[in-house]
């Protein structure tokens, strides 16, 4: 797969998801908890090499989430635990179909860093709401709550057309 | 929302051939690439792999490196596609990309490198079959030309026209009306016959109004097949002689 193959293929898995899973929830009023969002294909899929203009008009159909949280972790606490639990990298993943590194560990490095980067740019782009994912998981889960409350006492949320990027 | 309407990759709203349509593929740059991109588009049933065959023979025998390249047949996506049209839980958004990832998968794999070495690509159908069968299903066509904006603007492109009942019969005569080329769908009804005729109508349509963005050239498509290869042969060598990569080869007329 190359950089764009591999970003329109999760782009459809995306629009087929926010078909079934997400919009007809939304219209019966319900809450949708999003395991990763168009942000991912925004960070990781520039990281890649794909134009990032490219990238945000391809996600235009996504609808707008009220609330995006972003848990934030340096590259080596990432890797860290990725080893403590002796997990392989897998191929992708550790981007080694970019050519960066004929070392697994040393691949992930590279591109987890240019993903980390292209995140930090998408906090202030999109709003994003960023968590300390270093912190212990009861500290974090505390900071999500405080974040979730808030914005379930806002009013209802602005109609379903408003998208991602647009 | 994307806002532009139409492809501009050059000066004056014109768009260059053998240019990204739009922002492309960064880590692939393509520029002075000597290969060409012949695209031949049309409906379903105007003859359209005959003539690439007949082009091909024709192009070969005068020493040029040809590759074909056409539509589902990326290794990638074809057996994920086959699958998507069997069953009936895909909407149009989930097919164009499907169809948008198999161009992209040829694209990488089999153009780009063609255009590389020197070679002519002959695609059977290029991206406008995949915005006209979009468009007429709803999508917004500025959302269209962004998502494609990766494509290589063809050096030529061909559109075999034809008349919405010379269409039908050939058609009918040959395999018969499929689900997918009946536009059914859309859900306009029960007979396939109406449903056929008024999707390809719009289909039809959609090919005229892109017309003069893509700078087609119009070829009539009811005419015999030794006809239109020879309006086809005559236009290509024209082009093709005052490339970068003509070669000195037999008369376009060569006896068959």
């Amino acid at each position: 797969m190359t950089p764009t193959t591999f970003s329109l293929l999760h782009a459809t898995d995306f629009a087929d998801r926010q078909l079934y899973n997400i919009v007809p929830p939304l219209k019966a009023g319900m809450i949708v908890l999003a395991d990763r969002y168009a942000y991912t294909a925004f960070a990781r899929d520039v990281a890649r090499g794909v134009d990032r203009r490219w990238v945000r008009d391809l996600y235009s159909f996504a609808v707008r989430p009220d609330l995006a949280l972003y848990f934030r972790v340096p590259i080596d606490v990432s890797l860290d635990r990725l080893m403590a639990r002796r997990v392989k990298l897998k191929f992708y993943e550790a981007g080694m179909d970019m050519g960066w590194s004929q070392n697994l560990v040393d691949s992930f490095r590279i591109f987890q860093g240019k993903v980390l980067d292209e995140y930090d740019r998408l906090v202030d782009e999109f709003g994003l709401s960023v968590v300390d994912a270093s912190l212990a998981i009861t500290d974090q889960q505390q900071m999500v709550r405080n974040l979730v409350s808030r914005q379930l006492e806002k009013p209802a949320a602005a109609a379903l057309a408003e998208t991602v990027a647009g | 929302m994307p806002e532009q309407q139409e492809f501009e990759n050059g000066a004056n709203g014109h768009i260059l051939a053998g240019r990204y349509y739009g922002y492309g593929l960064p880590y692939l740059p393509i520029e002075h690439y000597p290969g060409k991109i012949i695209a031949i588009e049309g409906t379903d049933g105007v003859g359209r792999s005959t003539q690439i065959q007949l082009l091909r023979e024709w192009l070969e025998v005068q020493g040029y490196g040809v590759v074909e390249t056409g539509w589902t047949r990326s290794a990638l996506m074809q057996p994920t596609i086959e699958l998507a049209k069997s069953s009936n839980t895909l909407n149009k958004l989930t097919f164009v990309l499907l169809y948008a990832t198999d161009f992209a998968d040829r694209l990488e794999k089999e153009i780009i490198p063609a255009l590389k070495a020197g070679f002519v690509v002959l695609a059977d159908r290029y991206i406008f079959s995949a915005l006209a069968r979009a468009a007429v299903r709803g999508v917004d066509k500025a959302w269209l030309r962004s998502l494609y904006g990766f494509a290589i603007s063809p050096h030529l492109v061909f559109y075999l026209k034809t008349d919405v009942d010379t269409l039908i019969r050939r058609v009918l005569s040959a395999r018969g009306m499929d689900f997918w080329e009946s536009g059914m769908d859309l859900k306009g009804g029960d007979d396939i016959y109406d449903s056929f005729r008024a999707y390809q109508n719009k289909l039809l349509r959609e090919y005229n109004s892109m017309a003069d963005e893509f700078s087609f050239r119009v070829l009539d498509a009811r005419r015999p097949v030794d006809a239109i290869q020879e309006d086809l042969r005559r236009q290509v060598q024209t082009f093709l002689s005052s490339s970068d990569i003509g070669v000195e080869g037999p008369d376009v007329e060569a006896s068959r």
